[in-house]
């Protein structure tokens, strides 16, 4: 089964801990106060929620994002504090390595000010935060209810809905469960699924477009009629037919199934951006250069695919969730509690819809739907500028 | 029709006779290259794949209809295996140990005919007319809602993009960018909860279905009335669901309009506001739209399966998730027919109103291209 790798446990507190010292230490060194003290609670954070999987990472991040603060670039003397008197191209082993670390400092904080300059798409970042934040560390504050709780009948209740109490800011379910609960610890799963389906179309479609642009010919006209035929069936009963095919009880499976149904019209986009771009001056430019052809694929013509498909990455993973909830809504897989679509699914069933007391039930998860895909769009706003590389280089 | 100087690339027949497979060479190459031709191998080809697909997918399905109607017999009714059974496929003309590719073969001749077969789980109902009874319910539901939503689109598009940065254009960006993001099934549960729960402008429980069961069918004022109030919630869904869209494209289409070049010498002409606005800008700004709302209107049939699952809205959808739960093998196969029909005939028509309705299109472009496609004009 997948989920996040791990809800936060204390473990990884400890874990972060630790690992927090060295972006500290760092900072203590070239007595950057501030930025050291806020790597330290990244590291904290991402180590309390992954262990190392999140500490790690963030350990590199945060120590990056210190050296920036104080760096001397002594090649570069014109944007950093070095004197024209020091210019050097000789570096030793650490000094490379500080320098690299300087600049993916600089990228994030570059990145970090781009997210704060459109504000529809810092509002999204939030978001989609907020979400996770709920996801990872709710369950330590609010622990899943399970089992009915039939003591919680209300005398002359004919069911065991409630509407909102102040023990129950969301009410109870049909079965006298806390919808909070439910609606803290449903999310993980749709958005862990929905996040791989989106990377796995991304990557397939670009593998693909890639191909189909690049090479041509039959490998080019094979996958521009599979992507035809795909974006003419039409989706959602193609997509009930298949999940009731696989007969999915596995988040995994139905990920690669999304995955499969979403690639095509990225696919269409990267082949139509591949074969424009190959005839663009830029790139002539950079074949009689003689730079060859891996340099002009990372260079020259992914940085101006990369915000088109991050952009389209957000709107698969939007897609993916859709359909899941489509599915779950319509009772067509396989229901594991707890999961806003299940909620929803449930609460259709059980006639939550007809009793007023019981409207939180479907409201909390369609709200919380709702809000989850509207800030990814958003998100997209603030990725187009963080990704597009005449912004960037401006800076 | 003119001929443009550039196009005839072909050769002039040098003297003396050309002899005669040459000459049926070229019309071949040309038949080919032909758009007109190129567009209906393409589409009928298209038809024909995922019928096939679609044939073999829903066989794969777990459980067959003889399957399906003996488990519910079993419950329903109580009777044991052999009872079900023999009742089950006494009631069906459907023998589920014919290998499929026979099915294959005598479905795809049956329907080279235009037979669509019968319905297995409805006894002597035709697939076609069970899609004729369901089709007007979608198409007129889904339709209502696109025209309006299209229409309402262009012109709130048209004004936000006019007063750019006025009220208008900042309460309804936000109001179209949440429209756009949130999904559509999100739309009639709250429909459902909260003006029917909440507010109580509507019984839910008395909206269901398409019409009112006790009326009789006829042009009675009763019975368009009673009609329309039941199709209201679903329209209500499909117009908020698909407008955000229509806003945000007809704004961002008009505002690179309004940067071109023949509004300056419109303006510079002294031509008034309105005139601009409505023949200048608005006529161009809808050109991207208008060919997405004709491959919308392919989707129109399809309707949506969700929207009308939560209204038990009578139409395609609805009864195409039937079909799949029973495994009417012949009706869902019938219904994804007409579905893929309908999205290739409306991709087809989206290019042809292109270029019908952008003279750069239909004039430009190399000789070869628009051989079929603009010699009609």
């Amino acid at each position: 089964m997948i989920g996040f790798s791990t809800v936060a446990t204390s473990g990884g507190f400890v874990i972060g801990l630790l690992l927090g010292l060295i972006p500290l230490a760092v900072a203590i060194y070239y007595r950057k106060w501030l930025a050291g003290l806020s790597g330290f609670g990244a590291c904290v954070l991402s180590g309390f929620a992954c262990g190392f999987l999140g500490g790690v990472p963030m350990v590199v991040l945060a120590s990056a994002v210190v050296i920036s603060y104080a760096y001397v670039n002594r090649q570069d003397p014109f944007t950093s504090l070095a004197s024209l008197d020091e210019v050097d191209f000789r570096e030793t082993n650490r000094e490379f390595f500080m320098r690299k670390m300087a600049a993916l400092g600089n990228g994030l904080r570059a990145t970090s000010r781009m997210l704060l300059r459109n504000k529809a798409g810092f509002v999204g970042f939030l978001g989609i935060t907020f979400f996770v934040l709920v996801s990872v560390f709710g369950p330590l504050f609010v622990p899943y209810e399970g089992n009915p709780q039939f003591q919680r009948r209300l005398p002359g209740a004919n069911s065991l809905f409630q509407g909102p109490s102040a023990e129950h800011p969301l009410g109870l379910d049909w079965q006298g469960r806390d919808v909070l609960s439910h609606m803290v610890n449903g999310g993980q799963k749709l958005i862990v699924t929905s996040v791989l389906a989106g990377l796995l179309a991304t990557a397939i479609a670009v593998i693909f477009g890639a191909m189909a642009g690049l090479l041509g010919g039959i490998v080019d006209q094979v996958l521009s009629t599979a992507s035809n035929l795909l974006l003419t069936i039409p989706q959602t009963p193609l997509l009930i037919v298949l999940a009731g095919l696989i007969q999915l009880n596995n988040y995994l499976l139905l990920a690669v199934l999304f995955a499969a149904l979403n690639w095509p019209g990225l696919m269409r986009a990267i082949r139509a951006q591949v074969l424009s771009l190959r005839e663009r001056e830029y790139i002539e430019a950079a074949r009689a250069l003689d730079l060859g052809t891996w340099h002009i694929i990372s260079r020259e013509v992914f940085p101006n695919m990369i915000s088109y498909i991050a952009v389209n990455m957000i709107f698969s993973i939007r897609a993916s969730m859709y359909n899941l909830v489509l599915l779950v809504i319509l009772g067509l897989v396989p229901l594991t509690e707890p999961d806003w679509g299940v909620m929803i699914s449930m609460g259709r069933q059980q006639g939550a819809l007809y009793n007023p007391n019981a409207a939180m039930m479907v409201l909390a998860p369609i709200t919380a739907i709702a809000v989850f895909q509207l800030c990814l769009v958003l998100f997209t706003r603030s990725l187009e500028e963080i990704f597009n590389p005449r912004l960037r280089s401006s800076l | 029709m003119a001929v443009p100087a550039y196009a005839p690339l072909t050769p002039t027949a040098p003297p003396g006779a050309p002899s005669d497979t040459r000459t049926f060479r070229r019309r071949l190459r040309k038949f080919r290259k032909s758009y007109t031709v190129r567009v209906i191998v393409q589409g009928l080809f298209t038809i024909w794949a995922v019928t096939t697909i679609t044939f073999f997918l829903i066989r794969l399905m777990p459980g067959n209809p003889i399957d399906i109607k003996i488990e519910q017999l079993q419950r329903s009714q109580g009777l044991n295996y052999q009872e079900a059974r023999a009742r089950a496929s006494n009631m069906f003309g459907f023998n589920p140990d014919q290998p499929a590719l026979e099915q294959y073969v005598d479905y795809m001749s049956k329907l080279l005919q235009g037979d669509l077969g019968l319905s297995i789980t409805s006894e002597g109902v035709t697939v076609s007319s069970e899609i004729l009874q369901y089709l007007p319910w979608t198409f007129f539901s889904v339709g209502i809602g696109l025209v309006i939503s299209f229409a309402l689109g262009i012109v709130i598009g048209l004004a936000m993009a006019y007063w750019r940065g006025g009220p208008l254009d900042n309460v309804m960006t936000i109001f179209s960018s949440i429209l756009y993001g949130i999904p559509d099934y999100v739309i009639p549960l709250l429909l459902i909860i909260i003006v029917g729960l909440q507010w109580h402008w509507f019984s839910p429980g008395a909206m269901r279905g398409g019409v009112d069961p006790t009326l009789t069918p006829g042009f009675t004022p009763e019975y368009i009335g009673s009609l329309l109030k039941f199709a209201l919630l679903p329209v209500i869904t499909y117009v908020l669901a698909s407008i955000g869209g229509w806003v945000l494209t007809m704004k961002s289409s008009t505002i690179s309009t309004l940067g071109e070049d023949y509004i300056n010498v419109a303006k510079a002409r002294g031509l008034s506001e309105r005139r601009i606005l409505i023949g200048y800008v608005g006529r161009n700004a809808m050109l991207p739209l208008v060919t997405r709302l004709a491959i919308s209107i392919g989707f129109v049939v399809g309707g949506s399966v969700i929207v009308e699952q939560l209204f038990q809205y009578p139409g395609i959808g609805l009864n195409l998730l039937r079909a799949i739960d029973s495994r009417d093998y012949t009706t869902m196969q019938g219904m994804f027919l007409v579905i893929t029909i309908a999205v290739v005939l409306s991709n087809i028509g989206a290019d042809l109103l292109f270029g019908l309705l952008d003279p750069r299109v239909r004039l430009g472009g190399t000789g070869s291209d628009s051989d079929g496609a603009g010699d009609g004009s």
